[in-house]
């Protein structure tokens, strides 16, 4: 359980207004790694805006989670040119390594792996993104290399 | 009300500017088919598609969805043209595909003579087998009953409407004007033993003092009686013994 005055200190960063709500929302996503639910419930008590609507938020956005993920995020790019070039083989690969399905999390919550629908990197193909940086031309061998110096530091 | 006139299958009315081509068309009799739109709603329509008629102005032609397009002077409308026949039915084998449960889009795609799907539904975790996403109930419940229990989530094919989590809402007043007002019947109520479910919350209902029929949830009551300052006594009789 998460105390309150965590999110109050986030919500106090903005404007009392429902034009706050995705900011703050990704603000919680940075701090938590996920959007808490009670991140929500307080949320909708300050700002005066129903429950509903900022869940519904919360599960339309890709960059949202209500699920809490791991401190590292790898996305595949499973675009129609990463299709090709091979992303189902390194999903397949990396699903292997990390011992999680796609949308998993690891259960050290080191790790959630994730597929995107092309990331515009078409030319770098097959695209994976570790924490939000880009590596083109991957394989699952060289991802898991990434990924392992990731953990070190 | 500024009053203007508009053709609409050949014939010329007299309609209130800007109201809906759809309303227009209704009350003078004239059949477009519908789902999503509910006059009594503002921010319904413009989802479910099937409402689609050629809107003819300046020598230009457009399809649109009549139910919020708006009737201005020198539009011609015309509803049931080849073009229209099959964009409606392109829509509603689309619909079909979607929600083959639902009697309601099974009758009208087949009064267009649509009654195969060459689409395979993609078996997501879409369980509402009815539910076609028009969002007309969470309209409703924001809009006119005020209580914003449920609201659409998720997006693409796994669209759907519900309470945050999933779980019993806090706020719902058990009131099923959502269920009421859906045009396919994908959200259940039922009610056993005076107590009323819906969107997985157990509702206890008021009997009338009268006939002992449960007729309307407490919980309905409470916020009636909170918004309006109506007397409570008011609902110890159902609306036959009042
Ligand atoms: S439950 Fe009914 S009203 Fe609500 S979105 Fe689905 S089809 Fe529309
Ligand atoms: S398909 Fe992967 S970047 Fe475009
Ligand atoms: S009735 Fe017009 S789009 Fe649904």
């Amino acid at each position: 359980m998460v105390e309150v005055s965590v999110f109050d200190r986030i919500i106090e960063r903005y404007e009392r207004s429902e034009e706050s709500l995705l900011a703050i929302l990704q603000d919680f996503q940075r701090e938590f790694h996920y959007v808490p639910e009670e991140g929500i419930r307080r949320l909708s008590e300050v700002l005066r805006v129903p429950e509903s609507k900022i869940y519904a938020m919360g599960t339309f956005y890709k960059a949202l989670s209500l699920t809490p993920r791991g401190r590292h995020v790898v996305k595949v790019c499973t675009g129609t040119a990463c299709h090709l070039k091979g992303a189902p083989q390194i999903l397949e690969a990396l699903e292997r390594e990390l011992g999680v399905k796609r949308n998993g999390t690891t259960e050290d919550g080191e790790y959630t792996l994730e597929c995107v629908n092309c990331v515009g990197a078409c030319a770098m193909a097959p695209v994976t993104l570790v924490d939000e940086e880009y590596h083109g031309q991957t394989r699952a061998s060289k991802v898991m290399d990434i990924i392992r110096k990731r953990t070190e530091e | 009300m500024e009053k203007i006139s508009v053709i609409i299958d050949g014939k010329t009315l007299h309609a209130v500017k800007d109201r809906c081509v759809l309303q227009v068309a209704r009350e003078n009799g004239i059949y477009i088919p519908s789902l999503c739109y509910n006059s009594e709603v503002e921010s319904s329509g413009g989802s479910c598609r099937v409402c689609l008629v050629e809107a003819h102005q300046g020598g230009r032609m457009r399809l649109v969805t009549s139910c919020n397009y708006p009737v201005r002077a020198g539009l011609e409308v015309k509803t049931d043209t080849p073009l229209v026949r099959r964009i409606r039915r392109g829509v509603l084998e689309l619909l079909l595909a979607r929600v083959p449960d639902s009697e309601v889009i099974r009758e009208m795609a087949a009064r267009e003579g649509v009654t195969e799907v060459r689409f395979r539904r993609d078996e997501g975790e879409n369980e509402r087998y009815k539910c076609i996403a028009c969002a007309l109930c969470t309209h409703v419940c924001a809009e006119v009953v005020g209580v914003h229990a449920i609201a659409m989530t998720e997006r693409g094919a796994d669209k759907k409407p519900a309470t945050p989590y999933h779980k019993p809402s806090e706020v719902c007043i058990g009131c099923g004007a959502c269920a009421y007002a859906c045009p396919t019947g994908a959200i259940t109520m039922k009610e056993t033993d005076g107590v009323r479910r819906i969107w997985g919350k157990d509702f206890p209902m008021v009997r009338c003092s009268v006939c002992g029929a449960p007729h309307i949830p407490e919980a309905q009551v409470d916020w009636i009686v909170k918004r309006t300052g109506k007397d409570r006594a008011f609902f110890d009789k159902c609306p036959d013994h009042r």
